[in-house]
């Protein structure tokens, strides 16, 4: 179970980008956060693992906070948190392979990993999930030959080699078509159903939303302005919808939420 | 976007001056109409593109005409001795004439919003300024031509040279007698006549050579017998001091031909030859020879050939040497030099500046330069070529690792980070992957090069193959120079091929 306790982040440079953000996801949740473009959703998931320091509140892990973690304790919290990102983050000249090992570097022995070296449990695991995820023919190409759906796929792989207990997914399928939306989205719905992974993932489209989330949260301006369940989702109000996307917002082919960004 | 449209449709303001005045105005100071007509830049450009055209016709005019005093001759002579720029002269009045004109139709332009002015002036400014720079970069395409063909020889020595790629060694069959200069009274005498042997006879057996004014020397009479039939005999000269040296009669050398019995008979003239006072005083004894070449041994490489493989391998030496340590110099450099990393605070800032100044200054003064100073410090040889280059190549590696360095992509570093990878694991797996290809490529690129390189920098004492062949074409000898160039190209398209190649592999 994860804790968000009065969570705030205030850049270097001034810009307040989560106030006092509270809530809980209990396990085995698909939780979804919506909010415009700015409105501090990744920095709220980079504040879960700590890839960003919170300025102030807590982040408490089944019972343990761990905003004070660091070195070795914190590494091993970060591996049982697995994250999926919008760009994929792949190493993108290294090859497939390389790229889904690098999730098992948080149990790995720091030397023989170096040299790329790792125990025959975890071959078998890469393999496993390599083929769970349907992307064996690719595994000696380097990353960057690779088609978006099946780069994403890497990284849900690179992530499932931590074993992790939660996913973090950044607008996992911002920068891919509908169909393998659909194809990425319905792979972490089926780690959330069969391996109980919870799941927290920032989405733009409102089908999407209605279609996956278990739990919604809506962030504006780093604020928490909408949470509904997934039954709420389902009859969620324009004017609800103005409330998380601001006036602007109009929704765009019925289901549609414009992805309601400048350029 | 919105915002992008807003500024391009922003409505030009009407100009300042009417488009009369702004006529005038141009015709006092070229472009000022202009600039005043809400076209700053333009004007700007036509100003001083106007004014610099002037300049350099002015500048030229004084260069074709300063022997003369007063400005009229001088400029009338220099339209005589090259019409271009009396043509330049009429282009810059017409031109003159175009601005003014110009400033008329801008301002009328402006005052109708529109922002589209003509680019015709733009052309005809481009046009006049190329006709300068055909008259000051001294082009003569007549005089190419015409003496292309005369250097027709010279360039067929250049590019097939490989007749000097080989030499057979000859053993020469020498056949002498002496003569005395000036006669005494006693009789000097005649060689003797083989039965088996070659031998070589003279009569008269005294005589004078030449005299200094021209007055023709004793005529000898040369018998020869016994040489290898149907090969050329040369004759030579050993004066009293015991030089060497060809007959020549009429500007030819001479030669004669044996016949079946190897037999001949020729008529010389003893030459003129100053001989130095150390020789002493009284008669003096010449030596006439016969040579024939007397065999042929094997064909062997020649000393240009083995020369310059020999000096092709030190350069490419002196390229390896140089990348090989501009890479180690280089990359500890090129962290000082990557803004991301020197950002932190102000004086990680200010080595940041220092650093990248110093590159950049090291990088704008080319090898060849830094291989003349070199020399001086360590001399000639491939020591200074490889201190050049190595001092070239480091400040041209430590920019491009910097840039590569600069553009690491913190998107694969943080999701090795999110795997709970430590530091040492976040290094190999997420950022050398990243910088490693293109160090790989920027490095096997600047080996490209510096080999490149290393074949000139001879040329200013740098050591390596172009030593050689500048001495070779000051000498005037093509044909070795040829040789060398064959191997420099050879050379250079071997590695073209091969590093392009392997940086494919890496990008
Ligand atoms: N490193 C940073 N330094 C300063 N300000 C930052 C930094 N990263 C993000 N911000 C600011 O914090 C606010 C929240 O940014 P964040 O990236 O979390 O938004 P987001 O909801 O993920 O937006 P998007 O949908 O565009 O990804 C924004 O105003 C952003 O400009
Ligand atoms: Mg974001």
């Amino acid at each position: 179970m994860l804790e968000i306790k009065n969570l705030t982040k205030i850049y270097d440079d001034g810009t307040v980008a989560l106030k006092n953000v509270s809530f809980t996801v209990p396990d085995g949740e698909f939780l979804v956060i919506i909010g415009l473009s700015g409105s501090g959703k990744s920095t709220l998931l980079r504040c879960i693992n700590r890839l960003i320091e919170p300025t102030e509140g807590q982040v408490i892990w089944n019972g343990v906070d761990v905003t004070p973690l660091k070195g070795e304790e914190l590494r091993q919290y970060r591996r049982e948190i697995g994250m999926i990102f919008q760009h994929f983050n792949l190493v993108k000249r290294s090859s497939v392979l390389k790229n889904v090992m690098s999730g098992r570097l948080g149990y790995a022995k720091t030397l023989p990993s170096m040299i790329g070296k790792f125990s025959v449990e975890d071959q078998q695991k890469a393999k496993k999930t390599i083929e769970r995820l349907n992307i064996q023919d690719q595994v000696n190409k380097r990353a960057d030959e690779l088609s978006g759906g099946q780069q994403q796929r890497v990284g849900i792989a690179r992530a499932l080699m931590q074993d992790p207990k939660m996913i973090l997914a950044d607008e996992p399928v911002a920068s891919l078509d509908p169909v393998l939306a659909h194809s990425i989205l319905s792979n972490l719905e089926r780690l959330n159903q069969e391996d109980k992974i919870t799941i927290i993932c920032s989405l733009h489209y409102l089908d999407l939303v209605q279609r996956y989330a278990s739990r919604v949260i809506g962030l504006r301006l780093g604020e928490i302005v909408y949470e509904g369940t997934k039954a709420q989702i389902m009859k969620l109000t324009d004017e609800e919808f103005k409330e998380i996307y601001g006036e602007e917002a109009e929704r765009i082919g019925g289901n549609l939420i414009g992805t309601v960004k400048e350029g | 976007m919105a915002k992008k449209q807003s500024a391009q449709k922003e409505p030009q303001k009407p100009s300042l001056v009417p488009p009369i005045i702004a006529s005038i105005l141009s015709a006092i100071i070229p472009g000022l109409g202009q600039m005043l007509a809400r076209a700053f830049k333009r004007g700007l450009t036509i100003l001083l593109s106007f004014v610099t055209i002037a300049g350099l016709l002015a500048w030229r005019i004084y260069l074709e005409g300063r022997r003369y005093t007063d400005i009229k001759t001088i400029i009338l002579k220099a339209f005589q001795f090259s019409p271009i720029l009396r043509f330049v002269f009429i282009l810059l009045i017409v031109l003159y004439l175009w601005i003014i004109l110009d400033a008329y139709l801008t301002a009328r332009k402006s005052n109708k919003g529109s922002r589209a002015y003509g680019s015709g002036l733009v052309f005809f400014i481009l046009a006049v300024f190329f006709l300068l720079g055909w008259q000051i970069g001294d082009i003569n395409m007549g005089e190419f031509f015409s003496q292309a063909g005369e250097a027709l020889p010279t360039m067929g020595r250049l590019l097939w040279p490989w007749e000097k790629a080989v030499t057979r060694p000859e053993e020469i069959l020498i056949i002498s007698t002496t003569v005395q200069s000036p006669c005494t009274d006693v009789e000097y005498p005649t060689g003797e006549i083989k039965e088996d042997e070659p031998y070589l006879v003279t009569s008269p057996t005294c005589g004078n050579p030449t005299e200094s004014d021209g007055t023709a020397g004793t005529e000898f009479t040369l018998i020869g017998g016994n040489f290898n039939p149907g090969q050329e005999v040369e004759i030579w000269w050993s004066d009293p001091i015991g030089n060497e040296f060809r007959q020549r009669q009429s500007g030819e050398y001479v030669k004669v031909m044996p016949d079946a019995n190897g037999d001949f008979e020729i008529k010389v003239i003893m030459p003129y030859r100053l001989i130095p006072p150390v020789a002493g005083e009284g008669p003096k004894i010449w030596e006439v020879q016969g040579r024939q070449v007397q065999s042929v041994g094997k064909a062997q490489l020649s000393e240009e050939l083995t020369l310059s493989v020999e000096k092709m391998i030190e350069t490419i030496i002196i390229g390896m040497m140089a990348t090989l340590f501009g890479v180690i110099l280089a990359i500890p450099i090129s962290f000082l030099a990557a803004r991301n990393l020197m950002s932190q605070n102000f004086l990680t800032k200010s080595i940041y500046y220092f650093v990248r100044t110093v590159l950049n200054i090291v990088r704008s003064i080319e090898p060849l330069i830094w291989a003349i100073i070199a020399t001086i410090i360590v001399g000639l040889g491939p020591f200074a070529g490889i201190l050049a280059l190595t001092l070239h190549s480091i400040a041209a590696l430590a920019k491009m690792y910097s840039e590569a360095i600069e553009g690491i992509d913190q998107g694969p570093i943080e999701a090795v980070q999110a795997t709970g990878a430590n530091w040492f694991q976040t290094i190999v797996y997420a950022v050398i992957p990243q910088i490693v290809p293109p160090f790989i490529s920027f490095t096997i690129y600047r080996w490209d090069i510096n080999i490149r390189m290393s074949t000139v920098i001879g040329f200013v004492g740098g050591g390596g193959i172009g030593f050689l062949l500048q001495q070779w074409i000051r000498l005037l000898d093509y044909k070795s120079a040829g040789i060398a160039v064959w191997f420099i190209t050879i050379t250079v398209m071997i590695l073209d091929n091969v590093s392009a190649e392997i940086r494919e592999k890496y990008n």
